[in-house]
């Protein structure tokens, strides 16, 4: 397909898209080191840049980040692009998107892959914006268009159990987000080793400063880190009807976590929410309580061992989506379901009985 | 003084939309829409804002006529004036041609009423949640930025906010003017008042910006301005499970059979022997 520059809006640069090469990783680095989930981004980076015939390369920016270029490779990057810089010592969104913007311009990837952490959502879109190109928030999987090499870029639209398939045809480099937890950390091969890049990019002062952090200490478990997850939603009916799926989780050695609108109603925090706009979770067992089972919803427990609802509407959606389903009301058998626990941890014979 | 714009967005309300077990599509139809709820803690962010330091907080909307319903709203709350971007050439935007037109109205606000001094939006959008626009928005406009802002204090041409991320809150000063979009919850709307809601009926300060306003390249707003594009539509591939799904004669019957399952579920039956101990 030839390029014609005057259909562009003027704005953007007009290139010829096959100058572009390459799958990037952007990694997020903090002092506990380089982001896992900046490392789950190259099992899609992997899948793409096979179907591309082209190489994965990660991208650190920062002060003393080379170290953890390895890393990258151990997990399967070609190699790494480095900018080592006292001037980058701080992050700040528009100075370290704007050096990745550099970057973009000098080596020109065919797709950007950041994750969608706190800080990755506030800097993709401004990479994305200052190249002119566009980009695809909270993907769940990729494809590559054979034909023109443009990468599928999969997310859950406003729209249940549709995927909607998002393409850049005439843009480069593709950027997308994924969410922490949606892909796994590719295993780690010892034997890998790959080329580190050192370059020196123009840092700009950025307008802004750093005053102060202050961590937050978290006492739970987070939910993305649970075994056991006892999850309740709008059939919860309040707050204080949480306190009995607490205590099942209490029991399992588990942690509460909750549907959008359980959080939205408040009974909830909105860190432990489940699904598309909150967290992917990959506990062993995975309890639904008065959860209906949209599809935004499941797509976060897509990697929960085994799902159990109870529900008291033997239509609801997550009857088809479950492993065992209780179609009861949860205030009635939850109680029995503690105390049939209780029982049994005070006599192990009843167990015996129970497998046979 | 402080001139504050802030962005709302006009989104069916997805609480309303019903899911359609057949089709396992969504039901919208007359699904009602509303102010994009986090965008409330936007505006009223922005007229604590005014209140605190004085000046004037003016709402922008890119959105279909309808959307003055939702600048009505706003205006009841306190905001001093609205502005409806509307035109069917903005129509199919994706996130980098809205952005595009906000920034534009942005500068024209400038221009035409007064220095912007500062952009607020909210965290994201309930209909796509994105949280796109901020960030872009500021990429047009060449302003500084910052996401997830809980607190926000004006000091002459700075601004020092405070902002949470995972594990930590971060307090940051910015040169003004800049793009903020405030923390999902961090602050509760106020109710519409009776007497801003007069004051809005007599003095109209909604005013309605077409392209022959903006005077936008045509090439750069909607469909066309938009690289992204939806390719196909696809089923998502369901995970496998097993989906017994058992009517309990009482609920004691229901805690029995699920521990028996579980129990012989090889996956789950190792956290239950940890638990009773066996
Ligand atoms: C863009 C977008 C992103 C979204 N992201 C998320 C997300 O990340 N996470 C998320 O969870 N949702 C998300 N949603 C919302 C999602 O579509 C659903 O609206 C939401 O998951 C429904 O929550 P629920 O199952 O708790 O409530 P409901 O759908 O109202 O279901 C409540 C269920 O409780 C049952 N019930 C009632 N009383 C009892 C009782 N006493 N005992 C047992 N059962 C009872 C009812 O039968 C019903 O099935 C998103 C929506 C959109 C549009
Ligand atoms: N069409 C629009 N008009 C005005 N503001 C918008 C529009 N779309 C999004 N915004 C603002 O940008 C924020 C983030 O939206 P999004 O990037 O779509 O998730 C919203 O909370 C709004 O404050």
């Amino acid at each position: 397909m030839s390029l014609n520059c005057s259909d562009l809006c003027p704005l953007w640069p007009c290139e010829d898209k096959k100058e572009y090469k390459g799958v990037w990783v952007v990694g997020e680095v903090s002092e506990k080191g380089l982001h896992e989930a900046s490392l789950q981004m190259l099992t899609p980076a992997l899948k793409v840049s096979k179907k591309l015939r082209s190489e994965v390369v990660g991208v650190l920016i920062g002060y003393n980040v080379k170290k953890y270029a390895d890393e990258f490779i151990k997990h399967g990057a070609s190699k790494v692009i480095v900018v080592d810089d006292k001037a980058l010592s701080t992050y700040y969104p528009m100075l370290y998107g704007d050096v990745i913007v550099e970057l973009a311009k000098r080596f020109k990837p065919e797709l950007i892959l950041i994750a969608a952490t706190m800080r990755g959502r506030e800097m993709a879109p401004y990479i994305a914006n200052t190249l002119k190109t566009g980009i695809t928030a909270d993907c769940t999987d990729f494809d590559v268009d054979e034909k023109t090499g443009d990468v599928l870029q999969i997310r859950p639209p406003f729209g249940a159990m549709l995927l909607a398939h998002i393409k850049t045809p005439s843009r480069r480099p593709q950027v997308s987000t994924a969410r922490p937890n949606v892909f796994p950390v590719p295993p780690r091969d010892d034997s890998r080793s790959g080329e580190i890049i050192e370059v020196k990019v123009n840092v700009r002062k950025p307008r802004m400063k750093l005053i102060s952090v202050k961590k937050i200490k978290k006492e739970e478990v987070p939910i993305e880190k649970a075994e056991v997850i006892v999850s309740g939603g709008k059939g919860i009916g309040s707050k204080e009807g949480f306190k009995v799926l607490e205590e099942l989780a209490n029991l399992l050695g588990g942690v509460v976590a909750g549907s959008r609108k359980a959080v939205d109603a408040g009974w909830i925090p909105r860190e432990r929410q489940v699904g598309q706009t909150g967290k992917s979770v990959k506990p062993i067992l995975y309890i639904a309580v008065g959860i209906s089972g949209a599809a935004q919803h499941m797509f976060g427990v897509r990697e929960a061992g085994v799902i159990v609802a109870i529900n008291k509407d033997e239509n609801a959606p997550i009857f088809r989506q479950a492993d065992y389903g209780i179609v009861s009301d949860y205030r009635e058998v939850l109680p029995k379901l503690i105390e049939y626990i209780n029982s049994l941890k005070k006599e192990p014979r009843l167990l015996k009985e129970l497998i046979e | 003084m402080v001139r504050v714009v802030v962005g709302i967005k006009w989104v069916p309300n997805t609480q309303a939309v019903r899911f359609d077990p057949k089709t396992g599509t969504l039901m919208r139809e007359g699904v009602p829409s509303i102010i994009n709820p986090p965008d409330l803690s936007a505006v009223e962010f922005a007229l604590k804002i005014k209140e605190r330091y004085g000046g004037e907080a003016i709402a922008i909307t890119m959105a279909p006529p309808s959307a003055v319903k939702g600048l009505e709203h706003v205006l009841g709350m306190g905001v001093d004036r609205a502005v409806l971007i509307s035109d069917r050439a903005f129509a199919g935007a994706d996130t980098l041609a809205t952005s595009y037109v906000l920034a534009e109205a942005i500068k024209k606000i400038s221009r035409d009423v007064g220095k912007v001094d500062l952009a607020v939006f909210g965290q994201e959008t309930i209909d796509s949640s994105t949280a796109h626009i901020p960030a872009q928005t500021a990429s047009w406009l060449r302003w500084p930025y910052v996401y997830y802002v809980t607190d926000l204090e004006i000091k002459d041409d700075k601004v020092v906010v405070s902002r949470v991320l995972e594990d930590r809150v971060e307090k940051y000063e910015l040169e003004l003017p800049s793009v903020i979009s405030v923390f999902m919850e961090s602050i509760e709307a106020r109710d519409v008042r009776l007497l801003h809601k007069l004051r809005a009926k007599i003095e109209k300060p909604i005013v309605v910006w077409s392209n022959k306003e903006l005077k936008l390249d045509p090439r750069c707003i909607g469909l066309k301005g938009s690289p992204t594009m939806v390719s196909k539509i696809t089923w998502t591939l369901e995970v496998p499970r097993k989906k017994i799904v058992y009517k309990p004669k009482d609920p004691e019957d229901a805690a029995r059979w699920l521990i028996s399952m579980l129990l012989k579920d090889e996956k789950t039956s190792k956290i239950f022997k940890w638990v009773v101990g066996g």
